[in-house]
């Protein structure tokens, strides 16, 4: 936008009549004018004058010299005075009227008041007018009548707008009687852009839109349309476009299905069995607790299948399962409780869609994912949020191993234009062994992104699952916040107009 | 993660030759330990859970001493008997309260005694313990006294507090232990685990000292352990067995690794004598060799696997086709063979290169639902709606503003600003047209997501729907905007629906509707209500609309999805297939 553009506006240039006869009227006079002359030339009321000029100049049409002023104005005491009097003619008329010396007594209240006493004597002797002592007596000169006094005639003068001389201006501000008045003076001219500005000088009405009814009829002959200021800005266009961590998730997704996995999807409220029980969480797990897992208020769950509820009461008391020969392990050594299982809980890990995927028993070989939100109590700062996404994964066939998981790993972080991975080890309830994959960002360094490990057979072998399982859960919003260059979680809840729309 | 601080001397002391600063760091991480900070003397560590043994010097010298090859096989632990007549009796009065006690009396090997390195370090581990294995004391708390002028047995029992004195730990006079109970700051921590009504749980031995207020403090007169003591009782007592036996072998660890001997004590308990031997018993597994190739997906040579089962400080005894595994007792994280496979490939190292991604046998797909929910909301976009990510939890004051009183609420919210689960995308779709005043009009917004409704037939409690939704903001904007872009999606979706006049929330009465397709409800929407647009500071009418997809998707007659999220109702035990055997 160049330095003459107007700023803002659409882009019609409309001319009301008012402007169009001040335009008309700058463009003859040619030379800067007063408001109040362009009133007289035009026959246009002051207000009009200065809001149409105004409008002109917003259009780049009309300039404008503007210089401040002052000047004085009466004050209602001044008004007083010319209605009344001055004091000091007062006084001057009633000693000439005497025609000899007065004592204050014979002065004081009727002809004046005793404030207005001594300032009218002061005047009337600086003129020349009373002689000094007492009783007050007239001066020879002062004996004569005088048409107006040099005060009084500064009075009269600011009554009607006039300049005053400036000593007794100065006396009349002392006295109260006038008021300074600051004011602009302005005077308009035509710019160089309204000089060239054809005004119609027809007489036909002007419209700015053209409106379909006068296509139809044809009266768009009988109108003049107003012409456009073409370089005026244009209104601002948003245009929308898919959501940056959604299609983030979209692509990842898009990632694993190459990879030969499947899509699923769980509820966002879970029982504390699917989300944790079926895991081989204990259930006095610290994870478990109100401080990282949500509980909603009122709300029931129920009980899974018993018979699906008593092997994993077996698996977490470490008995043997039924159709089995010997416990799985030694469990958690603590009695199960169902009533804790059947809490209602928001999800806090898509873990629990995985349990419920294997729960239905999937024929071998088998690939799912799942990319869902997940609820932690945490506080919210720039690297924390109570709510987040997981990509979740199992991979299940006979021969799945360790090495499988690894694989994974690197297919996903080449998938994503990551090179360089290592591997340690971690912990999770559900999986053993249990490893943390890390990707090295050139900005943060090291960062955890691939937890996982093969699913425990105390996970497995309740739900009816012979064959070893990798899984994974890993944390896509981090990865998103690394592919999006951002620093702080609750971007990713975007919702400014602004930004989506990559404008302002 | 649990932290611990622990001193950079203590922990290579004996530990031959002395790894560098870089070596250690390396070394770490092929362990679970994690190191946070060093400074000087001070090397703050994190570890995950299963690992406490890690979490003081002793255990994480042990560690190291195998993992680098220093020195293999499991650590010697000595262990001696006591006289029948030193025991520990439980009344059955705690049983209501704290039921489980185990105790252990230590000894140090000849010519030595217990120093001031040993006392910070067990001091500090036993607090880690407390915090995690104990859950703040309420299934375990621990409890070292000096053994010396202990005199058997020892009685666990709760009494009644009147009239009983005790002498804080810290303190050097006794005090009313209901004074204590009212006043002791570890006392209001803890003291709701010890007392019920006017008694308390009490700890003393023959002499009718008083040892200790379990879990709350010892006793500052006897209970205090000092350097140069020569015999320890380490006691626990809690809800938990697991967890008593557990704590015991974890903190007897520093102790045990210094060459001290131990003897359990017996417990005669209402529910039987336990002689306390299973407390410092090594955990024994059995691994079958086929389990390590079927996790690691690794043949590894059988010399192979007993020089990492050495490193990992186990001791073993090979059979046919598996080896007898003994660990030491404070290896609480060994529930079954998995464990001890996990050991040995981690300390082998995980390795990149060996990763391999077998092709694949199976056809990945989408779900056709979700596939086609992404094309929905792409007409939205089509149409210049931008679409907005919203979480899922939003102000209660919000919600209850818009009407949406049926939404659930959380019961233990981090902040007030998300503390109501959404049960419509109208609540987030408004807030968001209220965080966007500076943008000006018209405004399209739209949202693809999920909300959750009250379900009393669902297993939760609340079924979680997918919802599309959209709202319209600008000059001129009314009902008929948000109905036309509804018949639209519906026209696109080559489906017709009815809208009903209905009540909706925020809505002005009388332009509100449902919209149903064979009888299904399927969609809401409707013109906000102006109080509604005045309480978010809108300045321009606003039309919402809302297709609940969950319902409309299956009145298409679309492709389905062959695995469906809720399992069968019942999932058989495994059948002939292959197992996995360990």
């Amino acid at each position: 936008m160049s330095a003459s553009t107007p700023p803002s506006g659409g882009i019609e240039l409309s001319l009301s009549p008012i402007e169009r006869t001040l335009l008309r009227n700058l463009q003859q006079a040619g030379r800067p004018e007063l408001e109040e002359a362009i009133s007289t030339a035009t026959g246009l009321g002051i207000e009009a004058v200065r809001g149409g000029l105004q409008r002109l100049k917003a259009k780049h049409l009309s300039v404008v010299d503007e210089r401040p002023t002052e000047r004085g104005v009466l004050t209602r005491r001044g008004e007083e005075a010319i209605e009344r009097g001055l004091p000091e003619r007062r006084l001057l008329d009633r000693l000439q009227a005497a025609g000899r010396p007065l004592v204050s007594a014979e002065l004081v209240p009727e002809s004046l008041s005793e404030e207005e006493l001594p300032v009218a004597v002061g005047v009337l002797r600086r003129h020349g007018r009373l002689a000094p002592g007492s009783p007050f007596a007239l001066t020879e000169g002062g004996a004569e009548p005088t048409a107006s006094l040099p005060e009084e005639q500064a009075l009269q003068a600011a009554g009607r707008g006039e300049p005053i001389a400036p000593e007794v201006e100065k006396a009349l501000l002392r006295r109260g009687l006038v008021a300074v008045e600051r004011s602009t003076v302005r005077r308009w001219s035509v710019s160089a852009e309204g000089r060239q500005l054809p005004v119609a000088s027809s007489d036909r009405p002007e419209e700015g839109a053209l409106r379909p009814s006068r296509l139809r009829d044809g009266t768009w002959r009988e109108v003049e349309l107003r012409p456009y200021d073409v370089r005026a800005a244009a209104p601002y266009v948003r245009a929308p476009a898919a959501h940056p961590y959604l299609e983030f998730l979209e692509e990842f997704a898009e990632l694993l299905v190459g990879l030969g996995f499947s899509e699923e999807e769980g509820p966002l409220l879970e029982t504390e069995f699917w989300n944790c029980d079926a895991l081989f969480m204990p259930q006095e797990h610290p994870a478990r607790s109100v401080h990282d897992v949500f509980h909603p208020v009122g709300l029931e769950g129920r009980l899974p299948d018993p018979g699906l509820l008593s092997r994993v009461a077996d698996a977490h008391e470490g008995r043997t399962l039924p159709g089995e020969d010997a416990p799985i392990s030694t469990g958690w050594r603590v009695p199960f409780s169902a009533e804790v299982s059947r809490r209602s809980v928001l999800r806090s890990q898509t873990t629990a869609v995985s349990a419920r995927f294997l729960a239905t028993r999937p024929r071998p070989p088998f690939r799912m994912f799942c990319i869902g939100r997940n609820f932690r109590p945490d506080p919210v700062d720039a690297t924390h949020h109570v709510e987040f996404r997981q990509c979740e994964g199992v991979l299940g066939e006979e021969g799945t191993s360790m090495r499988e998981l690894v694989g994974v790993f690197r297919a996903l972080a080449e998938g994503i234009g990551i090179r360089e991975l290592r591997i340690r080890p971690s912990y999770f309830p559900f999986t053993e062994p249990s490893v943390e994959g890390y990707v090295r960002h050139p900005r943060l360094g090291w960062i955890e992104v691939f937890p996982g490990g093969m699913f425990r057979p105390e996970v497995l072998r309740p739900l009816g699952i012979s064959v070893p399982v990798a899984a994974w859960g890993i944390g896509v919003t981090r990865l998103a916040m690394v592919r999006l260059g951002l620093n702080d979680i609750r971007q990713l809840f975007e919702d400014d107009l602004g930004r989506l729309t990559g404008g302002d | 993660m649990p932290q611990a601080v622990l001193s950079v001397g203590r922990l290579l002391e004996r530990l031959e030759p002395a790894p560098s600063p870089e070596e250690l760091r390396a070394d770490l991480f092929l362990s679970k330990v994690e190191v946070e900070r060093w400074e000087g003397d001070a090397l703050t560590i994190s570890c995950t859970p299963d690992r406490l043994d890690l979490l003081c010097e002793s255990g994480l010298r042990a560690y190291l001493d195998g993992a680098t090859g220093r020195s293999g096989g499991m650590p010697v632990v000595n262990e001696h008997s006591l006289p029948p007549g030193e025991f520990l009796e439980a009344t059955e009065r705690v049983t209501p309260l704290r039921p489980e006690v185990a105790a252990v009396l230590l000894h140090p090997p000849p010519g030595t005694a217990l120093d001031e390195g040993m006392i910070a370090e067990a001091v500090h581990f036993q607090e880690l313990l407390h915090a995690t294995l104990g859950y703040d004391r309420r299934l375990a708390s621990l409890g070292l006294y000096p053994g010396g002028s202990l005199r058997f047995p020892l009685r666990y029992d709760l009494e009644s507090m009147a009239g009983l004195e005790f002498t804080p730990l810290g303190q050097d006079r006794p005090v009313p232990v209901e004074q204590f109970y009212a006043e002791h700051p570890m006392a209001q921590r803890y003291g709701a685990m010890g007392r019920q009504g006017d008694a308390c749980l009490t700890l003393r031995d023959a002499h009718g000292t008083v040892l200790s207020l379990p879990p709350v403090l010892n006793s500052g007169a006897v209970g205090e352990i000092r350097a140069g003591d020569r015999r320890l009782l380490l006691e626990a007592t809690g809800t938990r067995r697991a967890r008593v036996e557990e704590a015991i072998a974890l903190l007897a660890l520093p102790f045990l690794l210094r060459g001290w001997s131990a003897a359990p004590v017996r417990v005669k308990a209402p529910d039987g004598v336990r002689s306390g031997e299973a407390l410092l018993a090594p955990r024994r597994v059995e691994l079958p060799a086929a389990l390590i190739a079927r996790l690691s997906g690794i043949d590894l040579p059988p010399e192979e696997v007993e020089g990492l089962l050495g490193r990992a400080r186990f001791a073993f005894r090979r059979g046919a086709e598996e080896w007898l595994v003994a660990a030491p007792p404070w290896r609480n994280d060994l529930l079954g063979p998995v464990d001890v496979v996990e050991d040995l490939l981690l300390l082998r190292g995980v390795r990149i290169d060996e990763g391999y991604y077998p092709p694949s046998p199976t056809v990945g797909r989408r779900r056709p639902e979700s596939r086609w929910r992404r094309q929905v909301g792409g007409w939205l976009l089509g149409l210049g709606f931008t679409p907005v990510h919203n979480s899922l939890l939003l102000p209660a004051d919000h919600m209850a503003r818009l009407g949406r009183t049926e939404a659930i609420d959380v019961a233990n919210p981090t902040s007030a600003e998300l503390s109501r689960l959404r049960d419509a995308l109208q609540a987030s779709l408004l807030a968001s047209l209220g965080r966007n005043l500076r943008h000006g009009y018209p405004q399209r917004l739209s949202e693809l997501g999920p909300v959750l409704r009250r379900d009393p037939e669902a297993e939760s409690g609340a079924r979680t729907e997918s919802h599309l939704g959209f709202v319209l903001a600008g000059e001129g904007v009314g009902f008929s905007d948000a109905a036309s872009l509804l018949e639209y999606l519906l026209r696109r979706c080559t489906v017709q629906g009815v809208r009903e006049p209905a009540t909706l929330p925020a809505t002005i009465p009388g332009r509100a509707a449902r919209l149903r397709i064979a009888g299904e409800v399927v969609g809401e929407l409707g013109e906000i209500h102006p109080a509604v647009l005045e309480f978010l500071g809108l300045p321009v009418p606003v039309a919402w609309g809302e297709l609940d997809l969950h319902a409309l998707y299956p009145l298409l007659g679309g492709p389905t999805d062959s695995a469906p999220a809720e399992p069968r109702a019942t999932a058989a035990p495994p059948g002939d297939g292959p197992t996995t055997e360990i």
